[in-house]
């Protein structure tokens, strides 16, 4: 009775049905539900979202989606972020944009992440999509302003390009002038990352000037605080801005060019960039400030007293990124004047120096989880915790989704009663029902692990580095986190054990990685012949794993699903592991 | 005083934030390099074992975890005095190993320091006297220098700090 009804709607319904459903796993969903289903779904998909670029390979998806518009990519792992994936590791967009500029020539968005992206792919963007609107390259590197001139020249709809901290080879200060005269659709530019002198401002003031659908401009650092008036006067709509470099000597005509300039832009919602600040031309932005939702001083190395000051003029503040300049009594003052934050970054400006330059501790999220009802993301870089502390803040915000602390010394102990912090980061999971990714530091036993797999049930996300006693540890969240995508591990004593007896849990995640652990080489060995839908990779660059023997634990490792079976692309230092040899090179 | 520093290092969120005194030999010191650094254990029982060594040569790597890009920024800021023309070396693509091996008169493990963290030769002198227990008397008696493409051996602070 059932089936008959599934078949009798005609597929342009069905479509049409679809047309609404734009999530990625409510697309997923659907296109279980039966072969019809699959079948008119994959037709009508028009994002596709490729959360690992070595679980698939691009003939498979194209085969799959032949009529996206729109591709996310993501390549190396997380920690290539601190540096712990040795350059050339992988994560190469070329084979994928090669494919898709055959099979696609009205492919309109690339989004990639942690990929390695050449001006010859630049080029190749630029030439195969004619109508080509949307690059979003973040944290990815290995192309130039020659490759980013190349997109400015040809792409005539591009609407957006956001080079969000990638690492740029500075060539030319003049790629901006590239974009013709006639072009005049942009609506978002972020070139925060480019180096000191890959901007020409005359160019950039035309290009403003001329794109009237400017929503979003964040500028780099070359930038004079003397030209931002120029460039806002030219683009008035504006609704996220990012400053350049926001010092200049004292004096009272280019504040009150600044602060009049600030005061017309009536739509402004989010401001960053405030490289080297210089507190006096700070107050140019209150005129702005009670519309602000998003403010990124992460780079503002002002000191408590103007922070506050700021801070108190953002009353509907939502997202804060800040440094640790804030201090706990910035902290309570943020939480009694943004009732309406949601997402709070503190971070480290002396992450390496043996103390406390700052007098920022446990205290300061404490205030924050009490005054701020809204708060579900949190990443805090502190000094000192407690369990008293994070239990008090678990109770306040049982609705973190996002919970990231780092208490800057390894192994940490909880500073009043000298025990591990099991029982905090404890509470956290047990009390945050929904929380969805965390990232622990501090002395953890085994325990904090049982903790999670017991209570964190909706975890996608764990980072975990220097804690655990045993392969407990690891089997707890293995056996326990049930959402669990993706883990990453650095510095603890996990092996072999656990992660055997779990091996078909790793088929159920992303990515498994774990850096500087008791993994041997004998069960990498025998993880990638077991499983043959899993790719397990060994990073050492101490030379070949079988050079050493085989109980000798592996440098880093690094386990993924895959329908693609093994890689070809890896860098001599890595190895993986497949069912015919044990060993590829 | 052997015994304070064991319990400094067991304490290491102490409230008063004070460093044990260092009136000992090496071996001490390196327990309270280690404390600072939070390097493994396994570097007290035998400094000079082959792993240790290793393990204290690649320094924290990554650790905190804070975004290259972001370090970068920050690090750059002491320059702000510069134009951004000048500051050519915040610019363009950095090369990804900032390490250097600094060696000191007389002893005989070499240290490794990340020099991208640092924006002056103060702090930087200041973390190598750190590194090598020197303390703030006997300062003026080190020289740091470095040695140049053709292998000579000059004084670091003669030339700025870009």
């Amino acid at each position: 009775m059932h089936k008959k009804m599934a078949f009798s709607f005609p597929d342009e319904v069905l479509e049409h049905v679809f047309s609404f459903i734009q999530s990625d796993k409510d697309r997923n969903a659907v296109s279980m539900v039966c072969k019809s289903w699959y079948e008119i779904e994959r037709w009508c998909r028009r994002k596709v979202f490729v959360g690992n670029c070595y679980a698939v390979s691009p003939r498979m998806v194209i085969r799959r989606f032949p009529e996206f518009r729109s591709i996310e990519l993501k390549g190396k792992p997380h920690f290539a972020d601190f540096n712990l994936v040795p350059d050339g590791w992988g994560g190469y967009v070329s084979p994928w944009i090669e494919e898709m500029a055959g099979a696609y020539p009205w492919l309109e968005e690339i989004r990639l992440k942690r990929m390695v992206v050449t001006d010859e792919s630049l080029e190749l963007i630029a030439k195969s999509f004619k109508n080509f609107k949307v690059l979003v390259l973040s944290s990815c590197e290995g192309f130039s302003t020659d490759g980013l001139a190349v997109i400015a020249a040809s792409c005539k709809n591009l609407k957006e390009l956001d080079l969000r901290d990638c690492e740029v080879d500075d060539l030319s200060a003049h790629w901006l002038s590239h974009f013709p005269e006639t072009y005049t659709s942009l609506v978002s530019l972020n070139i925060s990352c480019l180096g000191s002198d890959e901007v020409s401002f005359s160019a950039l003031e035309r290009l403003v000037g001329r794109c009237t659908n400017l929503k979003t401009l964040r500028l780099n650092r070359a930038v004079p605080l003397d030209k931002i008036a120029n460039i806002l006067r030219h683009a008035p709509q504006l609704v996220e801005f990012g400053t350049g470099t926001y010092t200049a000597d004292v004096r009272p005509d280019v504040y009150s060019d600044l602060a009049g300039v600030f005061s017309s832009c009536k739509e402004l919602k989010s401001l960053s960039g405030f490289w080297d600040v210089v507190p006096d031309y700070l107050p140019a932005i209150y005129p702005v400030c009670s519309k602000l939702t998003s403010l990124n001083l992460s780079y503002a190395t002002i000191q408590s007293p103007d922070l506050i000051k700021l801070v108190s003029h953002c009353p509907n503040l939502q997202r804060l990124l800040v440094l640790d300049y804030i201090e706990d009594s910035g902290l309570e003052v943020l939480a009694s004047s943004c009732k309406d934050l949601q997402e709070l970054r503190v971070f480290p400006s002396d992450p390496f120096g043996a103390e406390p330059n700052v007098s920022l501790t446990e205290q300061g999220l404490v205030a924050v989880s009490l005054g701020c009802p809204k708060l579900q993301s949190v990443l805090y870089f502190c000094r000192r915790m407690s369990n008293e502390a994070l239990v008090t803040i678990a109770r306040n915000r049982p609705n973190f989704t996002r919970f990231r602390l780092c208490i800057i010394e390894p192994k940490t102990a909880d500073y009043l009663t000298l025990e591990p912090l099991d029982v905090g980061f404890g509470a956290i999971v047990q009390y945050c029902k929904d929380l969805k990714r965390l990232s622990l530091s501090g002395l953890l036993t085994d325990r904090v692990f049982e903790y999670i797999g017991t209570y964190a049930k909706k975890l996608e996300m764990l980072s975990v580095a220097f804690a655990g006693d045993s392969d407990l540890g690891l089997h707890h969240v293995l056996s326990g986190c049930e959402s669990l995508r993706k883990l990453e591990i650095r510095d603890c004593p996990f092996g072999d054990k656990a992660l055997l007896a779990n091996a078909a849990k790793l088929e159920t995640m992303r990515s498994l990685w774990m850096s500087s652990c008791a993994v041997s080489f004998a069960a990498c060995k025998l993880l990638g012949q077991k499983m043959p839908r899993l790719n397990v990779e060994v990073i050492d660059e101490r030379g070949p794993p079988d050079s050493r023997p085989e109980n000798c634990p592996v440098d880093k490792l690094y386990i993924y699903r895959s329908i693609a079976g093994p890689r070809f692309d890896m860098p001599p230092f890595v190895w993986t592991m497949d069912e015919d040899s044990g060993l590829r090179l | 005083m052997c015994m304070e520093l064991q319990l400094g290092l067991a304490l290491p969120g102490s409230d008063t934030w004070s460093r044990p005194l260092l009136k000992l030999g090496l071996y001490e010191d390196i327990n309270v390099n280690s404390k600072k650094r939070g390097f493994d254990h396994g570097y007290l029982e035998d400094e000079f074992s082959a792993a240790s060594f290793k393990n204290y040569e690649k320094g924290l790597v990554g650790w905190p975890p804070v975004e290259t890009w972001r370090r970068k920024k920050l690090r750059c800021q002491v320059h702000n005095h510069m134009t951004a023309a000048e500051n050519g070396y915040c610019g363009g693509r950095a090369s990804n190993s900032t390490y250097v091996k600094v060696k000191m008169e007389g002893v005989v493990i070499a240290r490794k320091i990340d020099i991208s963290i640092h924006q002056s030769f103060e702090t930087l002198t200041t973390t190598l006297m750190t590194m090598f227990d020197i303390f703030d008397e006997n300062r003026r008696s080190f020289k740091l220098t470095y040695q140049d493409k053709e292998g000579d051996w000059l004084i670091a602070e003669d030339v700025p700090w870009r």
